[in-house]
């Protein structure tokens, strides 16, 4: 087993590539009635291109304050938070959303599906906010999810796991170099998160760089490192060269 | 290709949340029938009052000086002066005795125009013909038969048919009316006062009073004061009553819809939250929530056009008996109100959009 803090190496990990996130010393404060709280303190890690990373650690501990920063909802108090290649601490709110589109795939726990719109339009609004709407490049990426055949479906007529994968389908249509999921898996069943685990999967050995938040140990498990926190504090920890599936 | 486009987006949006979409629409529908309504009388109103006013009697008074005759053209000219819409009415006095002795003024006019300028007369029967006579209500008690009345001026007898009584609860009821011609013919005198009714505005009686007096400098033309100023102020009334009617009810509609608009954005936090992770400006955003609040403006604009031209158009024949026909040219004042009231409506639930925490809103919190 490799020493601790660094990753170790698994036979079956896929190496990672070039730094597609960069974290240097980065901190998150928020001044409230208490006073000072640091949400996030000195955050320093490096997420290389072709990763899957699992964000781990119990309530409170800053995992969502981090993930807002990687995801370009939010921004560092201090430090840099360079994403392929470009530093977005300093960036104006109209720059971010725009970077946002660009570089960031959201997969949601809750899906977070337009009702009102289809499965297929449901992917086109990503395309819609990032440049321009198609219908045909739209249907590719619902055929990769295996939901081609359901693009004309409103949310209401999906399962728990199609809905997943519309998301995931919407977060693919503008080729970002960045997945961000958070607990991919937390509102499906066992046989849905097979599914969208696969899914991952094959996303992941096809090069997609993920950042995955998640308190399953087995989902985390699944990942090829695991960045930990624990009261705003990032700590990297190795994991088992066993890869634990959900296939008992 | 398809595409997703802004209006596709705006209509399933809007029928996805039917009840509360229709409840705006009907709040602004509302708006804009009242306002429309409100619009075309108030267009029409000053025409509507003037006529209604033109029955309560005359406005100005001509008469020459030192009481004497006017001149035999004078009423000709004045009518032609004063144009077709006016009413210029003849009368001519004089004290003449009963058979029952009794001192009375004899009125002679003109029926047919006395009756136009004097709607409020209380009349049971018109005369019709040349020896015909209306009696005031009092006057009637100095004849010995009011179906046979005779009168004596100057030692000259005149045998007249009563035709009906006249009632005003003025001066009118103590005075026998008979025709000019046939009062000329019996006294030898001609008509020494003309009554006149000038429609408009007090500005515009003030104005044609002024052209009477210099085109006749002989006569004296005076405007009967408390009709003129009472006018006006009615109208001046009627128009802020309008107004402050109209101000209450766009309030009251903005604060509808205000409330339909607040609930709208917090039903739908989330979808916004969501367009912001997707990439969305905030400007993209907002004028998409502004879009759904103009778009059922514009869409009330037209619904409450119709139905408000239909109010005014039976308001106007209840109250007016004549009919106001549909003005397309309120329509740009009705579409500017609504959407007034749509874009004060969406301003505080776009300061709440304007404040959303995407990231915490995606994560359920």
């Amino acid at each position: 087993m490799a020493p601790f803090p660094y990753v170790e190496i698994s036979t079956t990990r896929i190496p990672a590539g070039p730094p597609v996130i960069e974290l240097n010393a980065v901190t998150r404060s928020y001044t409230g009635r208490a006073g000072v709280v640091r949400a996030v303190e000195n955050a320093t890690f490096t997420i290389g291109q072709g990763e899957w990373v699992a964000v781990t650690g119990p309530s409170g501990s800053g995992k969502s304050t981090l993930v807002n920063m990687l995801g370009c909802l939010d921004q560092p108090t201090s430090g840099e938070l360079i994403i392929d290649g470009i530093g977005v601490h300093q960036m104006s709110r109209q720059d971010l959303d725009r970077f946002r589109a660009d570089k960031i795939g959201f997969i949601f726990q809750q899906f977070h599906l337009i009702p009102y719109l289809s499965a297929l339009e449901n992917v086109m609004l990503a395309q819609y906010f990032h440049s321009m709407t198609d219908e045909k490049e739209a249907l590719v990426s619902l055929e990769r999810v295996g939901l081609g055949d359901r693009a004309k479906h409103l949310p209401s007529e999906l399962s728990g796991g199609e809905q997943q994968r519309v998301c995931i389908a919407r977060a693919l249509i503008n080729n970002p170099p960045i997945l961000l999921a958070d607990e991919p898996t937390g509102n499906l069943d066992a046989a849905n998160q097979q599914i969208v685990t696969g899914l991952l999967r094959e996303l992941h050995n096809q090069g997609h760089t993920i950042v995955m938040v998640t308190h399953d140990p087995e989902m985390a498990a699944l990942a090829g490192r695991r960045i930990a926190l624990s009261h705003g504090r990032v700590i990297c920890h190795p994991i088992s060269p066993k890869m634990v599936t959900l296939q008992r | 290709m398809n595409r997703l486009s802004l209006r596709r987006l705006l209509f399933r949006s809007l029928a996805h949340r039917r009840a509360r979409s229709f409840s705006a629409l009907v709040a602004l529908t509302v708006s804009a029938a009242i306002s429309t309504a409100l619009f075309t009388l108030y267009a029409d109103l000053d025409d509507k009052l003037h006529h209604e006013f033109r029955g309560f009697g005359a406005n100005a008074v001509i008469t020459a000086a030192g009481n004497s005759a006017l001149p035999a053209d004078a009423l000709a000219r004045i009518r032609v002066e004063l144009g077709n819409d006016a009413i210029a009415v003849p009368f001519a006095y004089a004290v003449a005795t009963t058979d029952r002795g009794t001192p009375v003024v004899v009125a002679g006019t003109d029926f047919s125009e006395a009756r136009k300028l004097n709607q409020w007369w209380q009349v049971d029967a018109w005369p019709t013909n040349a020896n015909a006579a209306l009696l005031g209500q009092r006057a009637a008690n100095f004849v010995a038969d009011e179906k046979s009345v005779t009168l004596t001026y100057g030692g000259k007898t005149i045998q007249l048919n009563g035709a009906g009584r006249i009632r005003t609860g003025s001066e009118e009821d103590s005075r026998i009316y008979i025709p000019l011609s046939t009062f000329t013919a019996w006294t030898g005198a001609q008509a020494t006062v003309i009554e006149a009714r000038i429609p408009g505005s007090a500005a515009q009686i003030e104005s044609a009073i002024a052209r009477l007096q210099t085109d006749f400098p002989g006569l004296s033309v005076q405007p009967v004061r408390q009709l003129v100023e009472g006018e006006s102020n009615i109208v001046d009334h009627t128009h802020a009553l309008m107004y402050a009617a109209m101000l209450l009810i766009s309030l009251t509609v903005g604060v509808s819809v205000l409330a339909t608009l607040s609930a709208s954005v917090l039903e739908r936090r989330r979808d916004f939250a969501l367009m912001k992770a997707l990439g969305s400006s905030q400007s993209k955003m907002l004028s998409l929530f502004l879009a759904e609040a103009l778009l059922l403006a514009m869409a009330g604009v037209f619904a409450g056009f119709v139905l408000g031209s239909a109010a005014a158009w039976f308001i106007s024949q209840i109250n007016f008996r004549t009919a106001t026909l549909p003005n397309l040219t309120v329509l740009p004042l009705v579409l500017l109100l609504n959407l007034a009231i749509a874009l004060a409506a969406a301003f505080f639930p776009m300061r709440v959009l304007r404040g959303l925490q995407p990231a915490a809103l995606l994560r359920g919190e």
